[in-house]
């Protein structure tokens, strides 16, 4: 393994226990004697080295495995064969809505999810501030309950959390489709000062372009095999044949 | 009127860290999803927190037994390792719970169900020696008895408890606390698909 390599999978593959068709309680178990529980492979082999500074994007179908695959990576999952090595601290995985806790504001929810991931180097109170203010929420929008949100709201609170933490991996899984288009350009352009400062992305999309926008290189999923890595430009021409 | 209140403060402390922990692990599901956090820490929270209240309440039970006629004594301090072993229980049986409960979802209410049955073989509202000797063995073995007895020892007859229940407690209470450990390290690794 080379200095410079800050993810490296090897030979990874992500089994999970899937629930059999209708046994989800104890209930269902002694009415339909039936086993619960059938193993069911989402990732396949995986291998992949990851530079430092790389921006790497994950396409494919829904369901082949790309939220597995960077949950995974997160340490989120534990695979089940192979190794995954990580030289670097994550910011959250916020897909939408997933982390925040809904009942609580959305001040409590900035400070919450900071304190758990304890990556910030400087304080809290300053931290909070620039949330607040590259969210574009209003006072009053942050001291209501993350529930009232629109879906658009929390997409906002959602990636301008993640986006604070000063770590080495930016994870982004399809955030960037919710928000009104002011607020994607504003994103893009700080993924673009973040990938300047040579830090690594990890980004999950469904649309190519952004893909090709963001990543100099990419890999496609299918069924929960890798098959095809190479640059983005590559990746996205075989993603498009897909269909 | 306070004999029952010694068994009952226990009894709570048992069953609201118990019955709210059984779904503590899917109901944090957002946050187990997004970051990399040991999901153990659900289920302990809930007996942490009931520990806190159980200590509360010790304060406002020792001023009615003082009324009563009890003399403040450092034996009385016996109660902390008490409640910790109990805490060591109900932690093993918390992981146990809450563990299952991600995969069969009425767990919690199965247990809502169990709980009254044990309240009722625990002897917490009737006096130890009105059992008749034939249902003995009931009483006996259920492992929330020795708990309740030993901390009614220390609090209500304000007597140091013989070393064979110290001993049976610690032993009751480590090996929930281990079955609770084996079957939640088997599970955990599944628990983000099933949530």
């Amino acid at each position: 393994m080379s200095n410079d390599t800050i993810i490296k999978l090897d030979g990874v593959s992500v089994s999970f226990w899937q629930n059999n068709v209708g046994v989800y309680s104890i209930k269902d178990l002694i009415v339909k004697r039936k086993s619960p529980f059938k193993s069911k492979t989402i990732l396949d082999d995986i291998n992949v080295e990851i530079r430092k500074g790389q921006s790497m994007g994950i396409v494919g179908r829904n369901g082949s495995g790309k939220s597995t695959l960077l949950r995974t990576i997160a340490g989120v999952i534990k695979p089940s064969k192979g190794k995954v090595t990580v030289n670097g601290t994550f910011a959250p995985i916020l897909a939408i809505g997933a982390g925040l806790e809904l009942e609580l504001t959305g001040y409590e929810n900035i400070s919450m999810l900071l304190s758990l991931y304890g990556t910030l180097t400087d304080n809290k109170k300053t931290a909070i501030e620039r949330i607040s203010e590259f969210s574009e929420l209003k006072d009053e929008v942050l001291r209501m309950p993350v529930k009232q949100y629109s879906s658009g709201m929390v997409a906002r609170l959602a990636f301008s959390i993640s986006l604070a933490n000063d770590s080495d991996i930016l994870i982004i899984d399809e955030v960037l489709a919710v928000g009104d288009q002011g607020f994607q350009a504003k994103c893009m352009e700080k993924i673009y000062d973040i990938r300047s400062k040579g830090k690594t992305i990890l980004f999950v999309s469904h649309f190519p372009d952004d893909v090709l926008k963001i990543c100099d290189t990419a890999i496609l999923l299918e069924g929960g095999k890798l098959t095809h890595y190479g640059a983005a430009k590559e990746i996205c021409e075989n993603y498009r044949q897909l269909f | 009127m306070l004999y029952v209140t010694s068994g009952l403060i226990f009894w709570f402390f048992f069953s609201n860290s118990t019955s709210q922990s059984v779904s503590s692990i899917i109901s944090s599901s957002g946050l187990l999803k997004a970051l990399n956090i040991p999901a153990f820490f659900f289920p302990l929270s809930e007996v942490l927190g009931e520990l806190f209240n159980l200590f509360l309440t010790f304060m406002v039970f020792l001023i009615l037994m003082n009324w009563a006629g009890l003399v403040y004594d450092f034996r009385l301090l016996l109660i902390i390792p008490c409640a910790l072993l109990f805490s060591i229980f109900i932690y093993g049986l918390n992981l146990l719970l809450s563990s299952i409960n991600v995969f069969f979802r009425d767990v919690g209410i199965i247990w809502g169900t169990i709980q009254p049955a044990l309240f009722f073989l625990t002897p917490i509202a009737y006096p130890e020696k009105n059992i008749k000797a034939d249902y003995r063995t009931f009483i006996e073995n259920n492992p929330i008895y020795f708990f309740i007895k030993l901390g009614r020892g220390i609090f209500y007859y304000s007597e140091a408890p013989p070393l064979s229940l110290w001993i049976s407690c610690t032993i009751i209470a480590f090996s929930m606390f281990l079955i609770g450990q084996f079957v939640f390290n088997r599970l955990k690794n599944q628990f983000i698909s099933a949530i």
